[in-house]
């Protein structure tokens, strides 16, 4: 770390901790109420316990994306922050904001889309907020003394990110128009620019944790997001299968679609490429294992659980199933939740200035989380198929397939506490760091006590 | 081996490609969607069953074509499976139409606001979704479905809700095969009119029925020997 106003990340990176808490104690409310025990009715719904859980999420996705640009673009472009005091004012209306629509959904006061429930007015606010955060990484990348490719690619994914809120919001009297906007939205977020902000991400990792040169990781970098968009964008088709809209969406959407595992194929096997011809090893092992345990799980979560009923003859049989929550929990905590966890295991040291990435609780929380998520996926995948062919296969009535799957939750909730352990350690881990201290050493690479420089790109530059 | 600025050329020239793809196929569909939603039969009505819809956020337990939550019943083709009368009931007192089942959201809404509601239904119904929902392929022979063909509507669109006859239906209240052996026409006649009636305190609610559909029933329920 060599300039004061990265450690700006830190409060991002302790609200992300925060909202993740928050989120997961809303997840076992959904799973005590699949499984039957849904005692919170009266206070909690099911339908407020459900818009508190997605918001949370994205939340404190879109929490730690800011965290991790306020971190990297002042090294990347070798400057201080631009406005420093501007980061944290819309750090704090981000917060309220995001704390007023969860009261709120808590009151029947909400929009009723799926991921966009956030009521109208609060999302004017939304808008303000991200573009001040824009203007504030953009100064400092045009002001900066050089312009790398990761910090592009990174610019651009967050820019991006806050133009294609704006769709969301046209007006329309028809059910169908309204579900197209919604997913230019959230698929042309998790399956387009979110991945240019993962990349990117991705690659400021790897290129401190292996020493692998810079030029290599970052046309990669190209090739990847490459990828991305040349079937991401098209792919939005297959969320246009069953709504309303045109036949042909089938075709497109089904062969596109089916193109963007590839995406997330390059990323793992370039992740795992790039530990490996690394020859110095950081000191900070953890923070690779996150990195690379990123890349890999995405490719999992997304790739290959996207793939299972991406193909219109599954999909048919298999939209708005659990299926499709099978498939959304592997892939939003492989790409974005590992990825945010994996910046936040990289920078606390040098932000706290304590190294506990060698603790037995540090190794604990990355085996226990993933096996726990893993755990999960299974469980949602056994509920998902079975309902599938009971009900869309068999044609048994919702509610009767719905008691027999009941079990399966029984199982959920208990990956989802092992899970729960594994955060819990992360949690923990964060805690113990401390807050924000140290010296600042200009011009040294990284000011974490006992690091040698290892820096690659130090060397380079 | 590309270089790193055939990388970049590579990521430009594919995005912006299929960039200008995609706003092409989107002005196509929105110059199909009126016809395929049939977007002249948004009424006001439905307008104001739209915007209740998600005011309320019933896509928090609820799929609509396919879209919202895992909890509750996919509501598309609600109105053709349940009729206007059953959704007015869902949307009066949810817990009376399913006794002690999974709970939903009781509302207050007025007479108004349900008849928008059922309108949305209707008109969401008759949306073209390149057929789904499916039909389920495995579902039991033909003969099940000829079976199905002879109920009269009221009773697929009601009484299957809680009931089961020839195995296919609900199970809140009990199966009602053979029931013509056990209950004779008058019973049936004073049981349909209003349960609490004759059995105070039952789970079977009083259901808006006319006497044409009542006559109806007692017929079809007499011959399920
Ligand atoms: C808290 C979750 C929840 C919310 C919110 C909710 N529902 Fe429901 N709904 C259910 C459940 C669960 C069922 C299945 C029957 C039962 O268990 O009560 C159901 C059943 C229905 C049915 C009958 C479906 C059938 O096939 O018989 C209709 C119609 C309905 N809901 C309409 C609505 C409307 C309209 C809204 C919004 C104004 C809404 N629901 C909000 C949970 C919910
Ligand atoms: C909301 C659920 C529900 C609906 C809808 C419903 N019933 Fe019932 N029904 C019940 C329950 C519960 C019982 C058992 C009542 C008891 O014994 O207290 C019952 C009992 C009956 C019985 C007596 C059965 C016996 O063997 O004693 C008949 C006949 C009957 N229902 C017919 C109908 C018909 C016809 C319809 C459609 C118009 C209908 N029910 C709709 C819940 C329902
Ligand atoms: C990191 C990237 C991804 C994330 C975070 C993600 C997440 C999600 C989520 C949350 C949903 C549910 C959306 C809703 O119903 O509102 C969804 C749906 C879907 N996703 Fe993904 N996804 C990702 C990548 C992919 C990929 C690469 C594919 C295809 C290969 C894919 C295929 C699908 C399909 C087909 C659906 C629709 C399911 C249905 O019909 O109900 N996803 N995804
Ligand atoms: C740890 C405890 C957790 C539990 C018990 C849990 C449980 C659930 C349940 C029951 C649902 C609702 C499915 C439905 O509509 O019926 C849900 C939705 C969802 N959860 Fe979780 N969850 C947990 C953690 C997480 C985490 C860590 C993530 C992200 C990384 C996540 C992401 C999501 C998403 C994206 C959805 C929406 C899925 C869709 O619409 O298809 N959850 N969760
Ligand atoms: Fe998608």
């Amino acid at each position: 770390m060599r300039y004061e106003s990265q450690r700006i990340a830190w409060w991002f990176f302790a609200t992300c901790m925060l909202l993740f808490s928050l989120q997961i104690v809303y997840g076992f409310i959904m799973g005590f109420a699949h499984a039957g025990y849904d005692v919170l009715h009266d206070v909690i719904p099911f339908h407020t316990a459900r818009a508190t859980h997605t918001n949370l999420l994205v939340m404190w996705l879109l929490v730690g994306f800011m965290g991790a640009a306020y971190y990297i673009v002042p090294e990347e472009c070798e400057r201080e922050l631009m406005w420093p005091w501007l980061a944290k004012v819309q750090l704090g209306a981000f917060v309220a904001v995001g704390v007023t629509a969860i009261a709120g959904y808590h009151a029947n006061w909400w929009e009723g889309r799926k991921f966009l429930e956030i009521p109208r007015p609060l999302d004017f606010l939304v808008v303000v907020d991200v573009l001040a955060f824009i203007a504030n990484i953009g100064a400092t990348v045009w002001r900066g003394r050089r312009m790398t490719t990761t910090a592009m690619v990174l610019f651009f994914g967050l820019l991006m990110a806050a133009l294609l809120y704006l769709p969301g919001m046209i007006p329309t009297t028809n059910q169908t128009v309204d579900s197209y906007w919604r997913w230019w939205v959230v698929h042309l977020w998790v399956e387009g620019v979110w991945e240019l902000i993962m990349g990117a991400i991705l690659s400021f990792l790897l290129i401190k944790l292996t020493g692998v040169d810079r030029e290599v990781i970052e046309k990669w970098l190209y090739i990847i997001v490459g990828f991305t968009f040349l079937s991401g964008i098209l792919g939005t088709g297959h969320h246009y299968y069953y709504i309303g809209t045109p036949r042909y969406w089938l075709m497109v959407g089904g062969i596109f679609s089916a193109l963007e595992p590839v995406a997330f194929l390059g990323m793992a096997i370039y992740a795992i490429a790039m530990a490996r011809r690394g020859g110095r090893a950081h000191p900070n092992r953890m923070a690779l294992q996150w990195s690379v345990g990123c890349a890999v799980l995405s490719f999992v979560g997304a790739g290959f659980l996207g793939f299972a009923h991406t193909l219109p003859q599954v999909n048919m049989y298999t939209h708005g199933t659990l299926v499709t929550a099978m498939h959304g929990h592997m892939a939003f905590w492989g790409a974005y939740a590992m990825i945010v966890l994996a910046m936040i295991a990289y920078t606390l040291p040098m932000l706290t200035g304590r190294s506990l990435h060698d603790s037995t609780a540090s190794s604990f929380a990355f085996w226990t989380s993933n096996i726990g998520m893993i755990a999960m996926t299974l469980a949602f995948a056994v509920a998902g198929v079975t309902q599938v062919v009971l009900e869309r296969r068999l044609g048994m009535d919702f509610l009767t397939v719905q008691r027999e799957i009941e079990v399966h939750f029984w199982g959920l909730i208990l990956a989802a506490s092992l899970f729960t352990l594994g955060i819990g350690a992360f949690v923990w881990v964060f805690i113990r760091s401390g807050m924000p201290v140290g010296r600042v050493e200009p011009g040294s690479p990284s000011a974490e006590p006992a690091a040698p420089p290892l820096d690659a790109e130090a060397q380079h530059a | 081996m590309l270089s790193k600025s055939q990388a970049r050329a590579f990521f430009l020239i594919g995005t912006g490609l299929c960039a200008v793809a995609f706003i092409g196929l989107t002005v196509d569909t929105f110059s199909r969607i009126p016809a395929q939603t049939k977007h002249d039969d948004i009424t006001e009505e439905v307008k104001r069953g739209k915007d209740l819809w998600e005011s309320n956020n019933c896509m928090g337990c609820h799929t609509l074509f396919g879209e919202g939550a895992y909890y509750a019943p996919e509501l598309t083709k609600v109105y053709e499976r349940r009729g206007e009368q059953f959704i007015r009931g869902m949307l009066t007192d949810p817990a009376a139409m399913y006794p002690g089942e999974r709970k939903m959201q009781k509302y207050d809404f007025s007479e108004d606001d349900k008849t928008a509601l059922v309108a949305f239904f209707k008109w969401a119904g008759g949306v073209d979704l390149n057929g789904f929902p499916p039909t389920p392929p495995l579902a039991q022979g033909t003969a099940q479905t000829a079976k199905l063909d002879t109920q009269p509507l009221v009773f697929k669109q009601t009484c299957t809700v809680c009931h089961a006859l020839d195995g296919q239906g609900g199970t809140v209240g009990p199966s009602l095969d053979g029931v013509g052996t056990r209950l004779d026409a008058d019973y049936l006649r004073k049981w349909l009119r209003d349960p609490t009636n004759v059995k105070p305190g039952t789970k079977m609610p009083k259901l808006p029925l006319t006497d044409a559909q009542i006559e109806e029933l007692v017929t079809f329920l007499g011959s399920k020997r």
